[in-house]
């Protein structure tokens, strides 16, 4: 499964791509993450998780228009495909399946 | 936002990042970065937002990022890359080879490394002085004829002004010297030496002043100068600049103020003080008269030539000077004075060594060599050994010819081959090299650091490309100038040049082995030799101790006298000690150089030099000296200590005295004396020298008035000689400081043993023999992997024949032989060629010794049998395994 395997960062950022739709950039995943997380991450962190992602086929992404509060630079906007929603479910699938045989007792002291 | 007032990143992060960043994503990140700084700039200030913007940029700074250069997208680029893939998998595929050549070579690298690092130091000798080839020292020589010749770099105290005021290229002259003082002030005052030097040394030499007056350390006489390392000795943690040092300078006890603080002294100058004070204390130091006295040899006097000024012009004018300065007090052409440059002092042993010590450039020269003579073994090992190999690769060449290679791109090829095994050999060398070099500075005595400069670095990659192309010039034309035809057609015949060749270097490698091998077993037992050969006296459990002399004593026999009556205070207390006997005295003790010479007219007109020795009765007995003639002193005759001589027979030899028992010295001025005995020779100097005259008395005076030259280096005070039959090294010092404390409770206890002071005369022969001992351990090493590497291939390419013969019914041994005879007769050849090689160059060395072992044919058969024997073992384990291997294998191969 070498080059498909989805790492806990990378998923998290692609969970953020598709929760922050249409509007996933650099900055505003950064802030998301910050914020739904608590994890304070580098934004150089999050291009080369973007940039790792695109190369496996999880997300495509366009340049988006410019506007006046980044110096007329231009966004790229992210957004999930089809092969990474499907990697997201199946994740998601394969941890409720186990969460699902977590026995009903109680834990702890 | 607007950013127009003042809210802006730094300008230089944004060039950064703009230069570095690929243009496809340059857009989207300095718009999230801008984005990112806007609202920090907005939240939490400027200055804040900037070193976040310069952080940012430099997290961006990553492979990915970074913008791909089309500008080395050319041809040759793109081969040189091909080249080294290729190397690496053919090395890669050939594991068992390319270990055995990288370790040779990496074995190689570290010990020409750490040699050349050895040598280096040695040639940098004070080299690093800012005006270091516009400094020389002065000598001086006399000549009255007759061989009154004497030859000197000590000079005259008033010699520095007359060259300042006699001749203008000179800038300055400064004088430099570094005799003993007791230093300290109470119940510790401690023996050091302190340089006395002229105000302006540090103007003249390069040794940054680090603290204090820095402009002007010695302009006050009562000045002193320390260096870090006694700055702390003296003073701690304190700061020493200020502080008073307490020096006993004549009999007067002086202080003196830390004016300045030296940086330590390099290891590579012959500078070695650590306290220096000025020379305006001349008169103190040595004596009134010394000052003017142009007959009095004590300081080295170095000049500092005008810029631009011409070394000879300067030379030309110093006869005038002598003239100026001497008048008539000698004839024409007596007296010579004349410069040495400064760098040339350390290696050059034609010059007498002054204050200065000097190394000897013979092993500097011998150990540069056998640096080189390791690294050359291992280079010619990996070129035999790809040579071997090329035949293999013979059908790779042919298919890369047809595919339309051309030679240069195969040269090309296979000399990235050896480039990249000399580079990974250079790497895991020096990583040898700084890992083993503790481990050399302790057996060499040396203090060597291993610098990792961009200047060494550079020279190392230098030297692995070297290597690389030197050792894969030869394999890559060979393989490069293979015919087509051949090679396809499968047909390859043996070209003889080449098996020629191959079989030379071979015979060199080792010869250059053997020739290694038997140097370091002559060197070792010269060496053994000198440590233990009969010296003519016994020296076992001696021991030596300093007396002091009375300060007042006015004149040297003065000082001698007082030294024998302050022995004799110690003497009387030692006796009663059981674990000590052989009680004596002497003024100058086996082990240290610069006795005593005296010079006189003899009767025949001849002018005759001898060494003399002041000693009490008990002298010769206690060190078993035997008498050949006559008698030793007797202790209960007053005669005898008046008039009393005793000569050894090399003197009685030198004077011509036929029955010297009885007879006089053929001076005509000496005492009243008389010959009583004649002593065997014993060697009382090193044995680097023949044993020259030597005269013992026990009144020094009678000698002393006879004679018209004088030269001593050593301190002529007396020494308490005693043997100590003790075992503990500890309890001998207790003994001593307990009898010394309580009769000369203001001096130094000074004592050692005397097979220890010997051992050090020989110390650099013994260091030198060390390293050479462990470049041998390494190329023989090297020479087996050599063999071991050959002796594979030889097996590789007789896989068929080995097969077939095995199945006609060879025995293990029939294989063994054939392997065996192609390698011994080149082993034999190299080692019949070693013997003349060995010989004329071990004889030169052994040149240098007045007593010297011969050299025997054991040594030779002794490392003829090492190499035979290496061989054997290489090569009996490879006919063990093709013996052992079933010949199906060998015969079922398809190649």
């Amino acid at each position: 499964m070498k080059g498909t395997y989805l790492g806990e960062f990378e998923e998290l950022v692609l969970l953020t791509v598709g929760a922050l739709h249409p509007e996933a950039y650099g900055v505003a995943i950064m802030d998301e993450i910050e914020k739904e997380a608590g994890r304070s991450v580098n934004i150089s962190a999050i291009h080369s998780a973007l940039r790792r992602l695109d190369e496996k086929g999880f997300v495509k992404s366009e340049l988006g228009g410019a506007t006046t509060e980044r110096g007329g630079r231009s966004k790229r906007i992210f957004e999930l495909t089809a092969f990474g929603k499907k990697a997201l479910d199946e994740a998601q699938a394969q941890r409720l399946k186990l969460y699902n045989r977590i026995q009903d007792i109680s834990f702890g002291n | 936002m607007n950013r127009d007032r003042g809210h802006s990143p730094p300008k230089w992060a944004i060039r950064f990042l703009r230069f570095y960043c690929r243009k496809e994503f340059l857009d989207e990140i300095e718009g999230d970065l801008l984005e990112i700084f806007d609202r920090v700039a907005h939240n939490e200030g400027k200055n804040r937002a900037k070193i976040g913007f310069i952080w940012n940029t430099i997290r961006f700074f990553k492979w990915s990022n970074i913008k791909k250069t089309t500008r080395f997208n050319s041809n040759n680029f793109t081969m040189t890359g091909h080249n080294l893939k290729i190397a690496g998998r053919i090395l890669w595929r050939h594991k068992m080879n390319t270990l055995l050549n990288v370790i040779g070579i990496a074995v190689g690298i570290a010990c020409f490394v750490q040699i050349s690092l050895f040598v280096n130091q040695e040639l940098s000798f004070d080299k690093f002085h800012e005006n270091g080839d516009q400094i020389y020292r002065v000598w001086g020589r006399e000549d009255y004829g007759e061989g009154q010749e004497f030859f000197y770099t000590n000079t005259p105290i008033p010699l520095e002004k007359a060259l300042e005021e006699n001749i203008p290229e000179i800038t300055t002259a400064i004088q430099y010297d570094a005799p003993s003082f007791l230093v300290g002030d109470g119940e510790n005052r401690i023996n050091e030496r302190i340089a006395v030097a002229s105000p302006e040394f540090f103007e003249v030499f390069s040794f940054p002043l680090l603290a204090g007056n820095t402009q002007q350390p010695l302009a006050d006489r009562n000045s002193i100068v320390l260096s870090e390392a006694y700055a702390t000795k003296y003073f701690g943690n304190k700061e020493a600049v200020g502080e008073s040092i307490t020096v006993q300078i004549g009999e007067e006890k002086r202080t003196f103020m830390v004016s300045a603080i030296v940086r330590d002294m390099p290891k590579n100058t012959g500078f070695q003080f650590n306290m220096m004070i000025s020379n305006k204390n001349g008169e103190e130091v040595y004596s009134k008269e010394a000052m003017e006295a142009w007959f009095n040899i004590q300081p080295e006097t170095y000049i500092l030539l005008n810029k631009n000024a011409s070394i000879t012009d300067a030379e030309s004018k110093l006869p005038t000077m002598i003239k100026t300065a001497l008048g008539d007090r000698v004839e024409e052409g007596q007296y010579q004075l004349g410069f040495q440059p400064l760098a040339d002092i350390h290696l050059n042993a034609d010059y007498p060594v002054g204050i200065q010590p000097v190394g000897n450039p013979k092993y500097v020269y011998v150990l540069g060599t056998i640096g080189i003579l390791v690294l050359l073994i291992a280079c010619i090992n990996y070129t035999t050994l790809s040579i071997g190999q090329s035949l293999k690769r013979a059908k790779e060449v042919g298919v890369r010819k047809v595919v339309g290679a051309q030679k240069w791109g195969l040269i090309n090829q296979y000399m990235s081959e050896s480039i990249l095994i000399s580079f990974i050999a250079l790497f895991i060398g020096l990583l040898f090299a700084y890992l083993t070099l503790p481990v050399f500075n302790e057996l060499a005595e040396t203090n060597l650091v291993m610098p990792l400069n961009l200047l060494s670095i550079s020279l190392y990659m230098l030297l692995a490309l070297l290597i690389g192309i030197a050792t894969g010039v030869y394999p890559a034309f060979v393989l490069s100038n293979l015919k087509l035809i051949n090679v396809i057609r499968g047909t390859q015949p043996p070209n003889g040049g080449r098996y020629w060749l191959r079989k030379s270097l071979l015979v060199f490698q080792l010869l250059l082995t053997v020739f290694l091998i038997s140097s370091t077993l002559i060197m070792k037992k010269q060496l053994n030799y000198m440590q233990n050969s009969d010296l003519g006296y016994q020296r076992e459990a001696m021991v030596s101790m300093r007396l002091p002399a009375d300060p007042a004593a006015n004149g040297l026999a003065a000082g001698i006298n007082s030294g024998f009556e302050n022995g004799l205070l110690i003497k009387s207390q030692l006796a009663q000690n059981p674990q000590i006997s052989n009680i004596s005295m002497v003024n100058h003790v086996f082990g240290s150089t610069g006795w005593t010479t005296l010079g006189f007219k003899a009767t025949d007109n001849t002018f005759k030099q001898f060494t003399l020795l002041i000693v009490d009765p008990y002298y010769l007995s206690s060190f078993g000296i035997k008498i050949n003639e006559g008698r030793d002193f007797d202790p209960a005759l007053d005669q005898d200590k008046r008039e009393g001589v005793i000569i050894n027979k090399a003197a009685a030899e030198f004077f011509g005295l036929e029955k010297p028992i009885g007879d006089k010295l053929p001076g005509e001025r000496f005492g009243q004396h008389s010959i009583i005995g004649v002593t065997e020779d014993f060697n009382f100097a090193s044995l680097h020298s023949e044993i020259g005259p030597l005269v013992i008395v026990q009144n020094s005076g009678l000698i002393f008035q006879g004679v018209s030259d004088f030269s001593l280096s050593d301190s002529p005070i007396p020494k308490l000689i005693f043997k100590y039959n003790g075992g503990s090294l500890l309890e001998v010092k207790s003994i001593l400081e307990k009898v010394w404390s309580s009769t000369f409770p203001n001096e130094e206890l000074r004592f050692d043993f005397i097979d220890e002071r010997l051992r050090l005369q020989y110390q650099e022969e013994g260091r030198v023999n060390k390293i050479i001992g462990i470049a041998t351990a390494l190329s023989i090493t090297i020479a087996s992997l050599g063999l071991l590497g050959l002796t594979i291939l030889l097996v590789n390419t007789k896989v068929k024949e080995i097969g077939i013969r095995k199945i006609l019914g060879a025995s293990p041994s029939t294989i063994f032989r054939m392997l065996f005879k192609d390698i011994s007769l080149q082993l034999l050849i190299a080692i019949a060629l070693s013997v003349p090689l060995t010989l004329y160059l071990m004889q030169m060395w052994l040149a240098d010794f007045a007593y010297r072992v011969n050299i025997g044919v054991d040594m030779f058969l002794f490392s003829a049998v090492l190499a035979f024997g290496l061989t054997l073992l290489v090569i009996s384990y490879h006919a063990v395994r093709a013996a052992k291997s079933n010949p199906v294998n060998a015969l079922r191969l398809n190649d």
